[in-house]
């Protein structure tokens, strides 16, 4: 296919494979443990045993980035498959239908979509409780209503082509047309939603881990890092160098598949 | 009597003023007739092919009559029951080729899609049904077409592919909606052949909505001629082709162009 030429898309898919590849290998391998603290090593700089150096504790940066990489990796993705199914459904079904489920549906979105999405995934998370699962939730439901959003205008824009009425006129039923017959036509813009809401959501954990409610300590994210990493800015900048960096190559990596596949669709 | 429409009115209530597109409306058709419903843009002939096709959107719009396709009532059947006719006792072919093939969906499982829906079928038995289809709408190379997305294929082909997916289960009748109106001529006439072997060949009775007077008196057994919602003659093709009896009929007649090459 043509997109596979694409240099944009090509780049993205390096940036983030290579960033999923140490994802990954962080499950089985780290070179320290990560949350082993090590009175000697406290603060030290970049060094052949502590290839990013030390943090506060004498924990291995890099071993943390590792973990923290699958953390924020992990909740990224969970986060846009909620947005994604829930919004599908929600977009699918006011899209198709239209009339009053539509309307109040497409209110409430509207009043969802009122708030900033870090400001929703708060209140959740302050009626919900803290930890990985809940802000994985909390996320999703602040993302469902731009997906859904996304959707039904497409889906509406579909609904009125011949293709549809000629599906319907073989018998097809409701269900059928709208996830056999339309979904496939709109594949291409969600599929560049979908990578951008995860850049959104990379940042998002980033953000509220930040905060002090995403992941808790002692689990590693790398926005939980960014924000320990703060008070020791001037005395060990690489602390906050490194996770800083791994979230620009991660977002990168994402908005330049998102633009390939974009580029893609223009030609 | 396959298909009998009795006293059909059908008014659109989206504005203040109601509107009345389809007037009193009374057709019949045999089965494994062609009959021809002729008239201008606005003459309320689709939208007579629409409901017998069961297509017409429910909301704002009232549907007085009956139309009866082997003794059922196609407008008071519940939607779940009309389905079951739909693409398996009456299939539909449109107006634009371009537009009525999913873009994203392989020739071969378009062609399928009324099978997987009506017929107890295995894959390859779907398979073996929609490539004979496509052979007997004279497509050559059946195999890399079933394999193809309609953007490979032309206009005429695509029209072959509709009129194939539509024909695929069997119909008896066919619905065909100025199918060649958006073709070239040498395009349009191949078509009208296909109607007419595939007619004799299967006894499928064929609705064929056009506007032209002069393809349907070579099509057609008997032809409708509407205006204003409204049939205003009807009768065997060549009578009314030949000798019309409303001025409208004689207008439609008139504004067939003829080719004069005794010009100069």
């Amino acid at each position: 296919m043509k997109k596979y030429k694409n240099f944009n898309f090509i780049m993205g898919v390096i940036l983030t494979g290579l960033v999923v590849l140490i994802a990954i290998i962080g499950c089985f391998y780290t070179p320290y443990d990560p949350d082993a603290m090590d009175a000697v090593a406290k603060n030290s700089g970049i060094s052949m045993d502590h290839w990013m150096g030390c943090d506060n504790f004498g924990r291995d940066i890099f071993s943390r980035i590792m973990e923290g990489i699958r953390n924020t990796f992990l909740i990224s993705l969970f986060t846009v498959a909620i947005g994604t199914i829930v919004g599908v459904l929600i977009g699918a079904v006011t899209g198709y239908f239209g009339g009053w489920l539509d309307e109040i549906l497409m209110r409430i979105n509207d009043a969802l979509f009122a708030f900033p999405s870090v400001l929703l995934a708060l209140v959740v998370i302050s009626l919900l409780g803290t930890g990985m699962f809940r802000v994985t939730l909390a996320l999703g439901i602040a993302f469902i209503p731009s997906f859904a959003r996304i959707v039904r205008s497409e889906i509406k824009k579909q609904v009125t082509q011949d293709y549809v009425e000629s599906a319907k006129l073989m018998g097809a039923g409701n269900f059928r047309i709208i996830f056999v017959h339309i979904l496939p036509n709109i594949l291409p813009v969600l599929l560049s939603s979908i990578m951008i809401g995860f850049n959104n959501a990379v940042l998002a954990e980033a953000g509220l881990s930040y905060l002090g409610i995403g992941v808790q300590p002692p689990d590693a994210s790398l926005g939980r890092m960014l924000s320990e990493a703060q008070s020791f800015l001037f005395s060990m900048p690489w602390y906050a160098l490194f996770p800083g960096t791994v979230i620009v190559i991660m977002v990168l990596g994402f908005a330049l598949m998102a633009e390939g596949i974009t580029q893609a669709q223009m030609k | 009597m396959l298909l009998e429409i009795k006293q059909l009115t059908i008014e659109f209530h989206d504005h203040l003023v109601p509107e009345t597109v389809v007037k009193n409306v009374t057709m019949s058709m045999e089965e494994g007739e062609i009959v021809g419903i002729v008239g201008e843009s606005g003459s309320g002939k689709s939208m007579t092919a629409l409901s017998v096709a069961g297509l017409l959107p429910r909301k704002d719009m009232k549907k007085k009559g009956e139309i009866w396709f082997e003794g059922q009532e196609l407008l008071s059947l519940p939607r779940k029951e009309l389905r079951l006719l739909q693409g398996d006792e009456i299939g539909m072919i449109f107006q634009e080729p371009m537009t009525a093939l999913n873009p994203t969906m392989k020739i071969g499982k378009q062609v399928e899609e009324s099978l997987y829906l009506h017929r107890d079928l295995s894959r390859t038995e779907r398979r073996e049904l929609a490539l004979s289809w496509l052979e007997k709408v004279e497509l050559n190379d059946s195999e890399r077409v079933y394999e193809s997305y309609p953007h490979e294929l032309s206009g005429g082909m695509r029209q072959r592919v509709m009129i194939a997916a539509a024909m695929v289960a069997g119909p008896k009748l066919l619905i065909a909606d100025e199918p060649t109106t958006a073709l070239d001529v040498t395009v349009q006439a191949q078509i009208i052949q296909l109607l007419k072997k595939i007619n004799e060949k299967n006894n499928t009775a064929i609705l064929f909505i056009s506007h032209d007077l002069s393809l349907v008196k070579d099509l057609c057994d008997r032809v409708y001629v509407m205006k204003d919602g409204e049939v205003v003659e009807h009768g065997k093709s060549e009578d009314v082709f030949y000798h019309p009896m409303e001025d409208y009929t004689k207008q439609l007649i008139a504004a067939i162009p003829v080719i004069d090459l005794e010009q100069d």
